[in-house]
């Protein structure tokens, strides 16, 4: 997943983290502090009520800031479901008996949106809070009981009260994780899309650097081919070497695009190898380190010195002069004529083709000059 | 090439244990037509050519890859601070192989690919002191000069080396570079002159400055420069 990917996840899920630490503090100020402190004298044991009330308050506080930064609790959670359960318990007992489905026991329906937060970030989050949500309606069923109000109206207030606590918390834990996984799914489908579109650029590179590769194979054979299409006699010395230069240009081609450590010299290496195989006797000789070239010196390079050994009767000799600032390529041979100097040019690079030693000979030299 | 009558053949001492090419430079020596050298010793191992009949020959023909397994480049400092005039050959002709063998104080490095042409004359050039520098020689320090940050060679002594090492004969090269063929035999020379004062001192080294400014080849003025060069170099080391 990239950083974008990553940040664009954390943002919904952030979002929906704020919204149900903000649900539960607007619940427990707007509601739960109006009720404990407008039914103050209404209370057996206001005290009891109060202290419910400032335990949920440091529960919840907890709860929050961990959420919010996406730390792991102190503890266990379930201590501090323990806690909120307590506080259910409290409230209830703070209660005048026949109070335990009114207002004033505020605690009963409130405690779910505690458990919300605090088993929000955990996988097993909706499996954990049914079970709090049913311990808490155990709970208040005992406190029913001990009060002895098992009267139709309280178990049907009592009943009323559950679902729409339990529908509202349970929906909302439900929601804010649905935002989650959407997100989830929204990177996941854009990752789908980036990379069928990497995919088809890769595509279209290879497409073109194949079309690339052909014309040059075209413009390395054609000649030959046509030459002898139109009847050439493949046993006159001419048609033969036009051949040798043909498979020497094939040659260069392939060695070219290998990934060898020095891939001039491994060109070279590979013509001269070729040239051999023809019989030719060929000396190689090298001295320098050979710095790094791009592939178009390499060709302006190579080209002319390879049609040289391509050409050659019986024997080459191919030098290869290096230092930093300069590479210069040399074919001395015994090739009959003079070819003229490569199509391929680069900058920096300089080609001669002159004959030598009377006429006998054929001494090329491709000099690269450092810029 | 040098052709001034000797008073006595060079004497020539060879370590060789590939008996092949043994042959191969006795015949090379034997049809110079002017006998310049006589081989007096040979034998596998540098201590056994040189205790017996190669003692005092004028110059020790070293390959340089014993078939043993016996890189000779180590025996060389100790040959040349004993006065020895050491000619290397080998098959390793990579300019770094040359460079080294240089540097350990060899009066010059021939390549087994071109021992054919070269061996005679390098043996009495290097028994005279006078420097040789056969082609592979020549790219290789054509390649050493471009790789420092103080080169030592003129644009001019580049050039005919690197023609040189390309294959062309001096006559060629004259031509090329529109001068006399002793100019170009004098660039080459002298470029194998300065190199001499590189790495450590021998007596070889000595005699060959020696003989340069003797020759002509260069002045006094041009030594001071190339040993304070040297020393540097040493000091590297």
């Amino acid at each position: 997943m990239t950083a974008t990917e990553t940040s664009v996840r954390r943002n919904y899920s952030l979002g929906a983290r704020r919204a149900a630490v903000s649900v539960v503090a607007l619940w427990h100020f707007g509601f739960d502090l109006v009720s404990t402190v407008g039914l103050w004298d209404s209370y057996r044991y206001p005290w009891l009520a109060g202290l419910a009330w400032v335990l949920y308050t440091v529960i919840g506080a907890v709860a929050a800031v961990a959420l919010l930064s996406e730390s792991s609790l102190r503890f266990n959670v379930w201590p501090y479901a323990a806690g909120a359960l307590a506080v259910s318990a409290m409230v209830m007992a703070a209660c005048q008996p026949g109070d335990v489905v009114n207002a004033a026991n505020w605690a009963w329906g409130s405690v779910g949106w505690l458990a919300m937060i605090l088993f929000w970030p955990r996988p097993t989050w909706l499996r954990d809070l049914s079970l709090f949500l049913l311990a808490n309606v155990v709970v208040t069923l005992g406190g029913l009981a001990v009060a002895g109000a098992f009267d139709p109206l309280s178990l049907s207030k009592f009943l009323v009260v559950s679902v729409g606590a339990i529908t509202l918390q349970a929906g909302a834990s439900a929601g804010g994780h649905a935002l989650d996984l959407a997100a989830r799914w929204a990177v996941e489908n854009s990752n789908r899309t980036a990379r069928a579109e990497a995919d088809r650029k890769a595509a279209d590179q290879v497409h073109a650097d194949r079309l690339a590769r052909y014309a040059e194979v075209r413009s390395a054979v054609a000649p030959v081919l046509n030459l002898l299409a139109d009847g050439a006699d493949p046993a006159n010395p001419d048609v033969r070497h036009e051949s040798a230069v043909g498979a020497a240009r094939l040659r260069r081609l392939i060695a070219e695009t290998d990934d060898a450590p020095d891939p001039l010299l491994h060109t070279l290496r590979a013509c001269a190898f070729d040239v051999e195989r023809r019989g030719v006797v060929v000396l190689f000789l090298t001295a320098g380190t050979v710095p790094p070239l791009p592939l178009d010196v390499r060709r302006a390079l190579t080209e002319s010195p390879i049609e040289g050994m391509a050409r050659a009767r019986r024997q080459a000799r191919v030098t290869l002069v290096a230092t930093p600032r300069e590479v210069i390529v040399s074919v001395l041979t015994d090739a009959p004529s003079l070819l003229a100097p490569g199509a391929v040019r680069a900058d920096n690079v300089a080609t001669r083709v002159e004959a030598e030693n009377g006429g006998t000979q054929l001494w090329i030299e491709s000099r690269w000059t450092a810029p | 090439m040098d052709r001034e009558p000797l008073d006595r053949p060079v004497t020539l001492a060879v370590v060789e244990d590939t008996p092949v090419v043994l042959e191969g430079i006795r015949s090379w020596v034997a049809a110079d037509p002017g006998n310049r050298v006589e081989i007096v010793a040979s034998g596998n191992t540098v201590d056994s050519v040189l205790d017996g009949a190669g003692a005092h020959a004028d110059v020790l023909l070293l390959d340089l890859e014993l078939d043993n397994g016996v890189n000779s480049l180590p025996r060389i400092p100790e040959l040349v601070a004993a006065g020895r005039r050491v000619v290397v050959y080998s098959v390793h002709e990579d300019d770094a192989t040359v460079m080294a063998v240089l540097q350990a104080g060899a009066s010059t490095f021939i390549a087994k690919n071109e021992t054919k042409e070269h061996c005679v004359d390098t043996i009495v050039a290097v028994a005279r002191d006078r420097p040789y520098v056969p082609p592979v020689m020549a790219g290789a320090l054509v390649a050493a000069d471009g790789q420092t940050s103080r080169p030592m060679l003129s644009g001019r002594e580049r050039e005919a080396l690197l023609l040189w090492f390309q294959g062309m004969n001096k006559q060629s090269v004259a031509l090329r570079m529109g001068i006399s063929e002793a100019t170009v035999k004098q660039y080459i020379e002298r470029a194998r002159v300065k190199y001499a004062s590189t790495g450590r001192a021998a007596p070889t080294k000595t005699t060959l400055l020696a003989r340069a400014i003797q020759d002509g080849l260069i002045t006094a003025d041009d030594i001071i420069e190339y040993q304070s060069l040297a020393a540097e170099g040493h000091v590297r080391d």
